[in-house]
């Protein structure tokens, strides 16, 4: 990572507040670890349930370091000609199509066999050179001239192998092309990692990593969060709703209402124009934040309950 | 400071974190960036340079204010010090009537350290750490300055005498509470994992029922691994040579020019089981930890199906379906809704149940896994069906928790089977199920 950045991760404070402006709230313990992360020079590995805001963490430091964010989204069978670099085969074979006659002409006039394969390996590494290649995201970081952030996303959904591949580039921000050599960084990206936990990672991915959990937030958080997200919500909706939605996390049911849910039921309500909860809007909005028959289910036999509740809390 | 963090990363490694050496360079990086002056600040740090799951989070951060606790010594002694009456003491006695707190907290640091309180294991150690401590601190010396004070005889000297024995009682308590507190740091998963490796060599038939729980874990954990070490093992069939006739077939499309390779497949089955177990009071607890142990397997590896048999044979497959492992288990073992009798063992009925309902489940496939003792009541050993059985399946297993000096005595047929076993084993701890089931998922 260049230099260039220092002012903007002086301290804890700062970086709580930069990224506050750019309208992602965070815990002390995730401002740290960016923190470590920039002053170290090592990658993040982001776990937590899914829609906390892993993913939006690395778009807000890209927003936050006015660098262009590049993005590999991991599933099972990503190998390494999606994520690094690829032969364009497709141009190598139109290419050797129009030059054949020029080929001709090279070999044509010798008549030994041996003599014109020595004429072709002069040119053989023209058709492996960086004409023919496509970069893939991982290469494209790390030849982004400025930096960049790097966001490896679901990191848990690739393959043992890949994660290995992944090694090399996380440790020592370079890749080896074998026909062209090892690549090194030109500026170190800032890489972010997320795993949503359906399998163990392996330990050495984890040990060239810093380690982030970003639980459920409590309700201050989440409120704060609501209010910048949503700002047009009025308090004690907000009080309301998240004291709801905090209750509902503590239910048993099979998908748990994320971060993201609740911002998108704020904004549902502000466009209901509604000023207090009440079981009959609850109800008719409930889809928004459970997602499963079984779960909607449970909720509702709760929901004159939950509600008093949650109206209690706001004072309201 | 450095030596702080050591201490600190052995204690978290001795709780059951693992950190490596370069994670703890990367630590200690991180604390020359952050210092110590900020709790919470140092916390984050920490934990997101050394604990790297949610478990191992809550781990850290139990340790880390356990290490890092400093509310000791924490009460003031009530009357104001005297400093004239603490000349000629010793320095421990000085410290305690000025009510010295950092002081006593140092002293009582660098004696636990000198007498490497950091390798307490067992909660019997405690009282002999406590007095190490204490005299290392100089309670002897303490002890000579209450005598000398009431030697003395003054009134002024016999009050401070009294109040240096209430601070020795004060001493005491503190001395106690931190050993009871490092002992907890240190000890804890290494207690854990004595208990551990006993109950893994121990008969399972011989575990107390209190102990079941842990076995559940540990069950848990040699089935995570065997899972992890497997489920690996399909990843090879992507790998291959060209499939030139395919990759011919596919490109006539493009003029016969190969825009897209096709490649061989290698492909791996996952092993096919059959499970059948005796339940009778014998082997019952055995059969209990076997099933749970290749019902955990079943969703990543194993297809496998299982009969039980007593007096007679029936499949229990479906139960296993229906309910959680924990209860498809007590199920099974009671005989809930089940059409089985549980009366003498019968291997000759239930060979023969097997052979007229169930036999076409065994095919080349298939691992056929028998567990039980072999005491036939002297009924028709039936080895037939058990020869057939033996042919047409990819591997026979039996599994006999009786060790072996008992085989084929009085009752037991265990010597007539044996030839048409393919591997015939004793079992009756859980390293042995390990084994077992090592050897099941191999090719």
């Amino acid at each position: 990572m260049s230099t260039n950045h220092d002012d903007k991760f002086s301290s804890i404070q700062v970086i709580q507040e930069g990224f506050r402006e750019a309208c992602y709230i965070t815990s002390h313990q995730t401002a740290t670890t960016v923190y470590l992360a920039y002053h170290l020079g090592k990658p993040i590995l982001v776990e937590g349930p899914a829609g906390v805001g892993k993913t939006e963490l690395a778009k807000t430091i890209a927003a936050y370091l006015n660098l262009p964010l590049i993005r590999l989204q991991c599933y099972e069978g990503l190998d390494e000609s999606k994520a690094l670099y690829e032969w364009k085969y497709g141009k190598q074979l139109l290419y050797t199509q129009i030059l054949r006659d020029k080929l001709d002409h090279l070999i044509n006039r010798d008549d030994s066999f041996s003599q014109s394969i020595d004429k072709l390996h002069q040119y053989d590494d023209i058709f492996f050179s960086w004409h023919f290649l496509e970069p893939r995201p991982l290469l494209k970081a790390l030849q982004q001239k400025d930096g960049t952030v790097l966001l490896i996303d679901e990191v848990d959904k690739s393959d043992d192998e890949f994660e290995a591949f992944l090694l090399e580039v996380l440790s020592d921000y370079q890749v080896s092309i074998p026909e062209i050599g090892t690549i090194h960084s030109v500026t170190r990206p800032f890489v972010i990692l997320t795993s949503n936990n359906t399998r163990e990672l392996s330990e050495a991915l984890k040990r060239r990593c810093l380690h982030l959990y970003i639980p459920f937030p409590d309700p201050a958080l989440e409120r704060e969060i609501i209010r910048i997200r949503v700002p047009d919500l009025s308090k004690h909706l907000a009080i309301q709703l998240v004291a709801f939605i905090q209750e509902i996390r503590k239910l048993d049911i099979k998908k748990v209402p994320s971060i993201s849910e609740t911002i998108d039921w704020a904004r549902v309500l502000l466009i209901l124009h509604a000023d207090n909860l009440n079981p009959d809007l609850v109800r008719e909005t409930l889809h928004i934040f459970v997602k499963y028959e079984e779960d909607i289910k449970i909720v509702e036999e709760q929901i004159q309950h939950l509600t008093t509740q949650a109206v209690r809390v706001s004072g309201g | 400071m450095d030596r702080v963090l050591e201490d600190f990363i052995s204690t978290l490694r001795s709780s059951g974190v693992r950190i490596s050496v370069s994670e703890s360079l990367d630590a200690a990086r991180a604390v020359q960036l952050v210092g110590f002056e900020e709790r919470r600040l140092l916390k984050d740090s920490l934990s997101s340079a050394l604990a790297k799951s949610a478990p191992e989070k809550e781990i850290f951060s139990e340790c880390f204010d356990r290490f890092f606790s400093f509310d000791f010594f924490n009460r003031q002694m009530e009357d104001a010090p005297r400093r004239e009456a603490a000349e000629g003491m010793t320095s421990l006695s000085r410290m305690l009537l000025e009510g010295d707190q950092a002081g006593l907290m140092t002293t009582m640091r660098e004696a636990a350290r000198a007498e490497n309180l950091n390798a307490i294991r067992f909660y019997t150690q405690k009282s002999l750490y406590v007095m190490r401590i204490l005299d290392r601190m100089g309670l002897r010396g303490l002890d000579g300055d209450i005598r000398d004070l009431y030697m003395s005889g003054t009134p002024s000297s016999a009050s401070t005498a009294a109040r240096l024995e209430a601070a020795r009682d004060y001493l005491y308590d503190n001395v106690r509470a931190y050993v009871e507190d490092q002992y907890r740091l240190f000890s804890g998963s290494e207690a854990e994992k004595m208990l551990e490796d006993y109950l893994r060599n121990t008969k399972l038939s011989n575990l107390e029922q209190r102990y079941f729980h842990h076995m559940q874990q540990i069950i848990q954990r040699l089935v995570k691994r065997l899972n992890d070490l497997h489920s690996r093992r399909r990843k090879p069939s992507r790998r291959g040579q060209l499939d030139f006739k395919r990759t011919l077939r596919d490109n006539i499309a493009y003029q016969g020019f190969l825009f897209d390779p096709k490649w061989k497949r290698i492909r791996i089955e996952r092993p096919d089981v059959v499970a059948i177990c005796d339940i009778s009071r014998s082997v019952s607890r055995l059969v209990r930890f076997l099933l749970l142990f290749l019902y955990g397997l079943n969703k990543e590896i194993i297809h496998i199906r299982s009969f039980i048999f007593c007096s007679n044979l029936t499949e229990v497959t479906h139960v296993f379906d229906s309910y959680p492992v924990d209860e498809a288990v007590a199920r099974i073992q009671a005989g809930t809704d089940l059409p089985i009798l549980l009366a003498r063992t019968d291997y000759d009925r239930s060979f023969r149940d097997f052979k007229e309902h169930y036999m076409e489940a065994v095919t080349h496939k298939t691992t056929v896994l028998i567990l039980g003792d072999a005491r036939n009541n002297y009924n028709d050993p039936q080895t037939a069906i058990l020869k057939t059985i033996s042919e047409r399946c990819k591997k026979l297993i039996w599994l006999n928790p009786e060790t072996k000096p008992f085989w084929g005595t009085g009752d037991s047929e265990m010597k007539r089977y044996a030839p048409y076993c393919h591997m015939l084993k004793e079992c009756n701890t859980l390293n042995h199920l390990e084994r077992v089931v090592q050897a099941l998922l191999k090719k």
